[in-house]
């Protein structure tokens, strides 16, 4: 079916209203942060300092310490896309099952989403803190290891990176979970009825009918797990301010730190760096879920 | 009783304490929140007890009358609902664009659009504030809520666009054979079979807007305007917070979105009923 | 589910009407823009007395936290629209930008007209210019301090007498505050306790042995790299920390810890002894009413050939907008609020150390030991380390701290760092 030109012109009315805001309102502090990241600029003075692309070249061949923060966030988004994307899965199919008390779940899980960052990471250092902290309080008294009386999970660099994880992960799924329940509830239920009829278990189930057809939603939960796990920043802020000795540092608190010492353009340079990492990450897994849905 | 019945019986037995453990954890934050805000300020730090030695009620209305909420407050609905309201139907609208309908440059176009989500802006607030003082929106509700509904644009067509994808084609090419205009299969074709979508898109983005205070303290200046994050400042100090104020502040604040949820979520579960397909 | 939505929207249109019903917003003379959230009521107080002594209505607007408030000056200034008075909220080369891109205004006559003499030298310091300074700042005076503040150690007399610790008598060497330390830890008590998870905390008890050992020539060989980081003395500083991880002195998780549950810890008696500012004394006493505490200086060492200096200075200050149309009346009240009277009110009121030399007589017995510790304070360097290494410094005691690395690895990898520096400010030259 050929598209009149007179028709494409009306289809661009859909995404009109989105365009113009975007032009006006993301676009330009993108392009003005593509031009900032040629200049030397400490973000005050009127002058700037054009500088070619020795930025980037900083960023790319003399800044071990920025790519190691990338590594470290590497490790988070590695560990949500897994732990965080299973349990929001699994929550989502088990609340989907409609068993008892699903509605309350459903408002349980979606909690600590909606809670303030200032509770969460208070919270959570209590829970870690080496003298007298929750968890360290359940090791000793409930299973007697001893070990762990003294034990500050957030300055160990054995544990820092892993226990700030465990925060982000346990902030994150409640988003997984209501995109996957969405998810779930656009797959129709005749689908499932004919399934049974068939005879077919709960595990075929899940994997000729369920699996299949989230394909979609769950690549855009990944997705957007990549790009909130990458981009962390509150939560380290808030609980190790990249310590111990630098091991929780990832490539926002590290740009962070550049903005506010006066290095304006170096560090949107880094950010664009950045987001071309993201963009290749991204880009593949599209690609992938691409393959898979074929 | 058979094998079946058993097996079932164990399968729920296990689910039940796996959502359970995770529910758990998930409720003690708000427990503590709403103990401590109940509490006094040597008492937070003190006594280690859950629950408080008197309970403070009086904490809320102190909190309420001290931060000023009620200004706030109306301020914060505002930005939320219209904000979110724009968002859901500019996004929804550029969303079944994208997913059905052809025209110049759609892909690259749509590519661009998602790219902003993946490349972070230090100091973002600077070029939207020049932004703003050109177009004269500096300190107007109007320019906050642009920068508002703006920042929504990319992650909701993002969202919107993979469900669209997703549904059935069949009943639009019935309906448009009808007779049905490109906007009406849009209007009430494509956005009710999307309900759950929306849903999830109104509850993210309300609770982006409701909990935004960087662009609201930097783009406005008079009090009045201000959203309720406004409030919650005043009881951290300089060097002394304010403990069970602000957590008596911060529970006041967490309710509407709380309540946003609560309404929302039903149109999650109730998306497409069985029937809705077979029509 | 979509109409429900719109009529919703529709209704939350008419919230602003009802919300902007609220008190008509005062426009004043002269705008202030501030971060301190709790000293509003008595700036309110002060600028409605001088609105009945002159007839200038001034209006102090807070914005606070105060990296939201350093954002709100940052996006202000590029649009060119601050306030009369606020501040950059930044070190001297962030307040050197401000000064060259002629946001800020030189109050050197002003002030050589009596006024810096009410003041503490201090706190006039980080805000003073020289001739030729490595920023390219025009030599003045700049800024106006409201109150001084430095770093102290705190000790808890009660967990004192409990180890067997003479609280009046308190370490003052070194050696005596290891000691000290070791006979808390053997009585079960973690010994000392601060917010080394800030850069800056853990780089102010640094730096206050690095002048003990170095002095002010030799802090400056550091800083132009005429003495290397590898120097014995450095390594020393660096071995400090070294020796709190081992006698156990230090406590559980220190190295991640943010000043407010420093504060905390100590507040509920769980450390004996912590490094604070003179902020610390209120910050306890509304945590713990109960707290039996005093202050000491830092333990100096016994090697030292030079002062024991603290980390101290201006606490926070206001600077006149330049291109402001109020430039002169907004000195005018700024000199105005450094008076004996307004100071006093506001020392009592907020409880902080009065910028006012005259005012300081007369204080609180904790904030006066603070008060007249302000004349071994640290003094401003004509010229800084980089940022980066002084980053890279903060990290390698943490690391210190945590057993990753030796002091002689840590001072190896300083100075390699400050090399690295070095090599990309000549890169750029």
């Amino acid at each position: 079916m050929r598209i009149s030109n007179k028709e494409k012109a009306y289809n661009m009315m859909f995404i009109a209203p989105a365009l113009i805001l975007f032009m006006v309102f993301n676009l330009y502090p993108i392009l003005r942060t593509i031009q900032l990241s040629f200049f030397e600029w400490n973000g005050i003075d009127r002058h700037m300092t054009f500088v070619g692309f020795q930025q980037y070249i900083d960023i790319l061949f003399y800044n071990p310490i920025f790519w190691r923060s990338m590594l470290n966030a590497g490790y988070i988004t590695l560990l949500s896309l897994t732990l965080q994307n299973g349990l929001a899965l699994m929550l989502a199919l088990l609340v989907n099952r409609q068993i008892r008390g699903d509605n309350i779940y459903r408002v349980i899980f979606f909690l600590p989403p909606v809670l303030s960052g200032i509770v969460v990471g208070l919270i959570w250092r209590f829970v870690y803190d080496g003298n007298h902290g929750i968890l360290n309080h359940v090791l000793v008294y409930t299973f007697g290891l001893e070990q762990f009386r003294d034990f500050a999970w957030l300055s160990e660099i054995r544990t820092a990176l892993s226990a700030v994880t465990v925060v982000h992960m346990w902030r994150g799924f409640g988003y997984g979970f209501i995109i996957l329940l969405a998810g779930l509830q656009t797959i129709p239920q005749d689908l499932y009825e004919a399934a049974e009829v068939d005879g077919a278990d709960a595990w075929q189930q899940f994997k000729y009918i369920t699996a299949p057809l989230l394909i979609p939603v769950f690549t855009l939960v990944s997705i957007l797990t990549v790009l909130g796990s990458m981009q962390i920043f509150d939560l380290i802020y808030s609980m190790t301010r990249g310590g111990p000795a630098g091991h929780t540092h990832v490539p926002i608190t590290r740009i962070y730190e550049y903005m506010s010492n006066g290095e304006f353009g170096y560090a949107t340079a880094m950010a664009i760096l950045f987001g071309i990492v993201l963009l290749v990450v991204s880009a593949a897994q599209i690609y992938v879920s691409k393959k898979l849905n074929r | 009783m058979n094998v079946h019945l058993i097996k079932k019986r164990i399968l729920d037995s296990v689910t039940h304490v796996i959502l359970i453990t995770v529910a758990l954890t998930c409720v003690f934050p708000v427990f503590w929140m709403l103990s401590s805000s109940l509490k006094t300020q040597d008492e937070v730090f003190t006594s280690m007890r859950l629950l408080p030695q008197s309970w403070r009620f009086s904490n809320y209305l102190e909190a309420f009358v001290q931060a000023d909420f009620g200004v706030y407050f109306l301020n914060s609905l505002f930005y939320t609902v219209v904000g979110v309201f724009f968002i859901v139907f500019i996004t929804s609208l550029a969303a079944y664009g994208f997913a059905r309908l052809e025209f110049w440059g759609r892909n690259a176009l749509f590519y661009i659009l998602i790219s902003t989500l993946l490349i972070p802006i230090p100091g973002v607030f600077i070029p939207l504030y020049l932004l703003l003082k050109n177009l004269g929106l500096l300190d107007t509700r109007t320019g906050l809520l642009l920068c508002y509904i703006a920042g929504g644009l990319a992650f909701g067509i993002f969202l919107l666009k993979s469900f669209f994808d997703n549904l059935p084609k069949e009943i639009e090419e019935a309906a448009l054979i009808d007779g049905c205009s490109r906007f009406g299969l849009y209007w009430r074709i494509a956005l009710p079979l999307a309900r759950p979508a929306l849903a999830t898109l109104v509850i993210m983005n309300s609770l982006t807007i409701w909990n935004e205070f960087l662009l609201a303290l930097v783009v406005l200046q008079d009090r009045t305007k201000m959203p309720i994050q406004r409030g919650l400042m005043v009881f951290q100090g300089t060097f002394i917070t304010d403990y069970p104020m602000l957590m008596a502040g911060l529970t006041i604040a967490t309710i509407p979105v709380v309540v946003i949820y609560l309404f929302m979520q039903k149109h999650i579960i109730k998306g497409i009923a069985a029937g809705a397909l077979k029509g | 589910m979509f109409k429900k939505l719109l009529v919703v929207a529709l209704f939350a249109c008419l919230l602003p009407m009802v919300a902007g019903c609220g008190r008509p917003r005062v426009r004043g003379d002269i705008t202030v823009w501030h971060w301190m959230t709790d000293r509003q009521a008595a700036f309110d107080a002060l600028t409605q007395k001088y609105y009945e002594k002159t007839g200038l209505r001034v209006v102090f607007e807070v914005f606070a936290p105060e990296d939201v408030y350093r954002s709100r000056i940052q996006a202000a200034a590029s649009g060119r629209l601050l306030p009369d008075i606020f501040s950059p909220q930044g070190d001297r080369r962030e307040l050197a930008a401000f000064i060259n891109a002629g946001f800020i205004a030189n109050l050197t006559e002003y002030m050589n007209d009596g006024w810096k003499d009410m003041l503490f030298e201090r706190a006039l310091q980080p805000m003073t210019f020289e001739e030729d300074n490595q920023w390219g700042a025009p030599a003045g005076i700049y800024g106006v301090p409201l109150d001084v503040n430095s770093l102290m150690l705190y000790f808890n007399k009660d967990l004192f007498r409990r180890a067997g610790l003479d609280p009046y008598n308190p370490p003052q060497t070194w050696t005596e505050f290891i000691e000290a330390g070791r006979a808390l830890r053997a009585a079960g008590i973690q010994p000392f306790v601060s917010g080394f998870g800030e850069g800056w905390l853990i780089n102010a008890f640094a730096t206050s042995y690095k002048w003990n050992l170095f002095g002010r020539e030799g802090v400056l060989g550091l800083i132009d790299g005429t003495i290397p980081y590898t120097d014995p003395r450095y390594v020393r500083v660096l071995q400090l920390f070294e020796e709190m991880r081992n006698h156990r002195i230090l406590a559980s998780g220190i190295v991640t810890m943010v000043n407010k549950d420093a504060e905390r810890v100590f507040a509920t008696e769980r450390a004996a002894m912590a490094f604070n500012g003179s902020w610390g004394i209120n910050v306890y006493n509304s945590m713990n009413p109960n707290l039996n505490f005093s202050v000491m200086p830092l333990p100096r060492l016994e090697e030292g050939r030079y002062p024991m200096l603290k980390f101290g200075g201006e606490g926070s200050s206001l600077f006149v907008n330049e291109q402001s149309p109020k430039r002169d009346e907004s000195i005018a009240f700024l000199r105005w609020l450094t008076e004996p009277e307004q100071q006093a009110f506001l020392a009592r009121e907020t409880l902080n150390i009065p910028s006012n030399k005259e005012v300081a007589e007369d204080l609180p017995p904790l904030l006066k030991i603070f008060s007249e510790h302000m004349a071994y304070a640290i003094e401003p360097l004509p010229r800084v380390e980089a940022w980066q290494v002084v980053n890279f410094i903060n990290i390698n005691l943490q690391s210190i701290i945590i057993g990753e690395r030796t002091p002689e690895v840590a001072a190896r990898e300083i100075q390699a760092e400050k090399n690295r520096q070095a090599a990309r400010a000549a890169r750029r030259g």
